[in-house]
């Protein structure tokens, strides 16, 4: 009897099954975000941490950032300096040489990777979890103790030199140099990467000088996010970093951001070029701006999702490009809007004129209801996707203390995009969608081009080191 | 920048599994759940639930990838992976995408040597959506020549982004294979030829649709915050009434052994700097060397403790950099036909190849001889055991090995024993190993330098 009744019940659950359904399923009921509680502290030198276990794999996750911008201060007597620190702090320390501490790594299923950008410098480093003591330990040694031994030192000035030498073969290098060139001018958000004649000057006292006034605790935040336990791990790093000396930061620069007075086309002759690498953009506004929410939500409607217009328009419609994009991309100080396309040669004016169509029809018309409501579904779903990974939400929360946001910025997130108006949208794309005084940086044959170009404003012509050819 | 509905060129170097269960601080060991079993129409299905964040991937992955593709038609694989964007029965051109982004997810696709996929991940309460998607593009893929080509420009604008117009041109894979296998299956550039991927026809589109996207030829996984009775319910009423088709006639993969070192020379019309790459053909990965292998290559060439690594960029400073691993794209688990382990590194300016080479011969010679230090061995896997969890730290790398294994192996339960043979390799396994295979009889060489010559 129970068989017979199961089989029935079953073939009920078949019979509409085998018709294709014409529409898409209705969602079910939202399930609950539980984020980890994040817990934050000070130690008595200074250093914030930030702890959220998240035990999702036996691992932890850890930022440590430091204020030693590309754009820091000994950036004028030394450009670079914080890049090529960045690059050797990890290359032994007081203690340990550089394979030492490789070696230790491997030994813990760890790494530690330091980078450093036009805010900060950071040090990522991760481990499985039962190691995370040893983690804190190497984290904190090449943090307080790095030795920067002259070999250490001479290797990464020459290799720093090569692999910029060989980034220049790269339209994409280029195109963003030249982009960051073109839109910050005079302030320091314009720095990509130092001359070789700059590189070759630094000494290790230079560096040694450099670390011990940029990486102090007092300056700095240390974000672990894992299969942590939150007591012992905070009394961890209480052990590992608490003998850190804080110091006093240098005062940061903060010259006025730089605002465009007209359009011009800013080309970098790359000959043989079989594309133009295209980016259009303007400065826009800091992370902690109130227009944030609008800005980057007007951005995933132009073109920084997948169903977005730019895409739709010059992949889905035209096929001019595999892979079209904008970005809000705003930081500490300020940000730049950029919209772009890699794009073969013969469409590069046509390419050049849907791009700014999409921007200006953003400014003058609002976004469909529809379309708003696509873009925070997408913003919301996603983020919860990026907090469910240790480093995903151990960025997001570094960007809190990077960036100086609201310390309930994850929290506010989703009212925050939900409260947003087709009418801010369009205020938004009005303002940093600024075509009239833009940017035009492309990367390409000049000869191929130059007359699908030159309609759109006046151009600059440049080499791939940089050095100015000709003027229009 | 992201790169949507590519050919993955990132190198990933992701590893394997434990019987064992570690635990972390939390005291829970790793076991990941698995659902598996097959619909009358073939379909094989795993559901693995994961309640850590609310949040779902649905993947689909194809029993083909571009070693099956025809010939004359180089790149047609992935031509056609885009061409599932394209439209079906009940979802327009392109609106696959609105209907996961507008729910809050994200999307993509992804064609290797022997599988293609198709993923979405998203609020986990929309997995019947991603379902139904799935579904419809199986059971009714929407074929114009419109779309064709639209699509044929696009991914020739995508081979001209990451190849043609790129110093290197991705020769570490390309050429690479192009050198070092004879079978044209294997050999041949899955990227594809310009005119290749624009001589593709409807015709070819529709054969290729039937042949291989069929129900009987794929694997529906399904990972995240859901309860495995709704979904088997669902994946019931959206996949049980799609046809089986008559399963493919594959191709003989199969490939001679190589008896005489291969060596190729290149210049580069955009590259500054010369750069060098080797492959070395691998046992399969039923052969009791396998393991031992994967943890060489582990040793050798996996991060900035590795023998190659310390040797070359840190010791002798010939090269900027050194990359490579077991399987260009993926991992020990997603491929099924022959294989090289492939080494990339750009060498300095004022040097040459056969200085590199010298080096990388001395480290393997070391190797034979001396054997490796146990506790070399045991830190290499303990690095394994950790780079397999990173794998496994979000629905969609979960869905991709479960994927792989039910399509490969047929059964994704392995996912929680992986491991075992590669912690049980000895250094003695690894020596043999080095000695068996890393000789140059069984690799292939190119040096690639500028064409207008090295900038000192």
């Amino acid at each position: 009897m129970k068989s017979t009744l199961a089989i029935i019940t079953l073939a009920l659950l078949v019979t509409p099954a085998l018709a294709q359904q014409k529409v898409p399923p209705a969602p079910g009921p939202a399930r609950p975000l539980n984020l980890p509680k994040i817990t934050e502290k000070k130690l008595s030198n200074g250093l914030t941490v930030v702890l959220a276990p998240l035990a999702n794999v036996p691992k932890v996750s850890a930022i440590l950032t430091f204020r030693a911008a590309t754009t820091a201060s000994d950036r004028q007597a030394h450009p670079g300096i914080a890049q090529i620190a960045a690059s050797v702090a990890n290359e032994g320390t007081d203690t340990r040489t550089s394979k030492q501490l490789k070696e230790e790594l491997r030994s813990i299923g760890g790494s530690i990777s330091l980078g450093s950008d036009t805010d900060a410098t950071t040090m990522s480093g991760s481990s499985l979890s039962e190691f995370s003591t040893r983690l804190f330990e190497l984290m904190s040694d090449v943090a307080q103790h790095p030795s920067f031994p002259e070999t250490e030192v001479k290797l990464a000035q020459e290799n720093t030199i090569q692999q910029i030498r060989a980034g220049r073969a790269d339209a994409g290098f280029l195109v963003n140099e030249r982009f960051q060139k073109a839109v910050f001018g005079d302030h320091p958000y314009s720095f990509v990467v130092p001359d070789e004649k700059s590189i070759s000057a630094l000494t290790r006292a230079d560096l040694r000088a450099f670390v011990s006034k940029f990486y102090i605790p007092n300056t700095s935040h240390l974000i672990v996010v894992g299969d942590i336990d939150v007591d012992k791990t905070f009394a961890d790093i209480e052990k590992a970093f608490g003998s850190w000396k804080s110091g006093t930061a240098p005062p940061d620069e903060n010259p006025p951001v730089p605002k465009r007075d007209k359009r011009q086309i800013y080309f970098v002759n790359r000959p043989g070029s079989i594309q133009s690498a295209i980016y259009i953009g303007n400065v826009s506004i800091p992370r902690k701006d109130k227009d944030y929410f609008a800005l980057r939500t007007a951005d995933t409607i132009y073109g920084s999702s997948f169903y977005s217009r730019l895409t739709r328009n010059i992949r889905e419609s035209k096929g001019y490009t595999y892979s079209p994009f904008s970005s809000s991309n705003t930081r500490l100080k300020t940000g730049a809007f950029l919209a772009g396309a890699f794009v073969r040669n013969e469409v590069t004016g046509p390419t050049l004129l849907e791009i700014f169509y999409e921007l200006d029809r953003m400014r003058v018309l609002p976004v469909t209801d529809e379309e708003l409501n696509a873009a925070k579904e997408f913003s919301t779903g996603n983020f919860s996707v990026e907090l469910a990974s240790q480093f995903g939400l151990a960025g997001r929360i570094n960007t809190i203390y990077t960036y100086d946001l609201d310390k309930n910025f994850i929290n506010d997130f989703r009212p925050k995009i939900e409260a947003l108006t087709t009418a801010d949208i369009q205020k938004a794309a009005a303002r940093y969608f600024d075509t009239y005084h833009a940017a035009i940086v492309i990367v390409g044959d000049w000869d191929k081009v130059k007359d699908q170009v030159t309609p759109f404003g006046d151009v600059t012509i440049y080499d791939a080191e940089g050095n100015i050819v000709t003027k229009s | 920048m992201r790169r949507f509905v590519a050919t993955s060129l990132a190198m990933v170097l992701l590893t394997t599994a434990t019987t064992t269960a570690f635990a972390g601080a939390s005291g829970k060991p790793l076991v990941i759940p698995v659902v598996y079993y097959k619909l009358p129409n073939g379909l094989k299905v795993v559901i693995s639930e994961d309640h850590n964040a609310p949040v779902v991937t649905v993947a689909v992955y194809y029993n083909v990838g571009f070693r099956l593709e025809p010939k004359g038609r180089t790149g047609f694989a992935h031509l056609f992976e885009h061409m599932m964007f394209q439209g079906s029965a009940n979802v327009k051109k392109f609106e696959h995408a609105k209907y996961v982004e507008a729910n809050g997810g994200s999307l993509n696709g992804h064609t290797d040597f022997d599988y293609t996929n198709y993923f979405q991940t998203l609020p986990s309460n929309r997995v019947e959506l991603g379902l139904w998607l799935e579904s419809d593009r199986m059971r009714s893929l929407d074929i114009s020549e419109e779309n064709l080509k639209n699509q044929q420009n696009v991914v020739s604008e995508e081979v001209r982004v990451n190849v043609l117009n790129q110093p290197y041109q991705l020769f570490e894979w390309i050429s690479l294979w192009e050198n070092s296998f004879t079978n044209w299956n294997n050999a041949h550039n899955g990227y594809g030829e310009l005119a290749e991927i624009n001589a593709a026809t409807i015709e070819d589109v529709r054969s290729f649709f039937k042949t291989y996207y069929a129900p009987n030829n794929a694997v529906l996984t399904v990972v995240g915050d859901v309860d495995v009775n709704d979904v088997k319910k669902m994946v019931e009423k959206h996949f049980a009434g799609i046809s089986t088709q008559p399963a493919p006639t594959r191709a003989d993969l199969t490939e001679p052994p190589q008896t005489k070192e291969k060596r190729v020379s290149q210049t580069d019309k955009l590259a500054n700097l010369p750069a060098l790459a080797t492959g070395y053909h691998l046992p399969p990965q039923n052969s009791p060397d396998f393991p031992a292998m994967a943890l060489l290559v582990q040793i050798l060439q996996t991060g900035e403790s590795s023998r190659w690594y310390q040797r070359l960029v840190k010791e002798k400073e010939l090269t900027l950099d050194l990359s490579g691993g077991l399987n260009y794209f993926g991992n020990e688990f997603d491929y099924t036909g022959p294989m090289i382990m492939t080494t990339r590194a750009t060498y300095k300016p004022g040097h040459t190849a056969d200085e590199v080479l010298r080096e990388m011969d001395a480290v393997v010679a070391d190797i034979v001889s001396q054997g490796v230090t146990d506790k070399e061995l045991a830190n290499a896997k303990v690095q394994y055991r950790s780079n397999f969890y990173s794998q496994l730290e979000g629905s969609q790398g979960k869905a991709h090995l479960l994927s792989a294994l039910a399509l490969f192996r047929d059964d994704p339960q392995q996912i929680n024993s992986l491991l075992t043979p590669f912690e049980n390799v000895t250094a003695a396994q690894i020596k043999a190993a080095a000695a068996k295979y890393l000789v140059a009889t069984n690799r292939t060489v190119i040096d690639r330098v500028p064409e207008k010559g090295a900038k000192q």
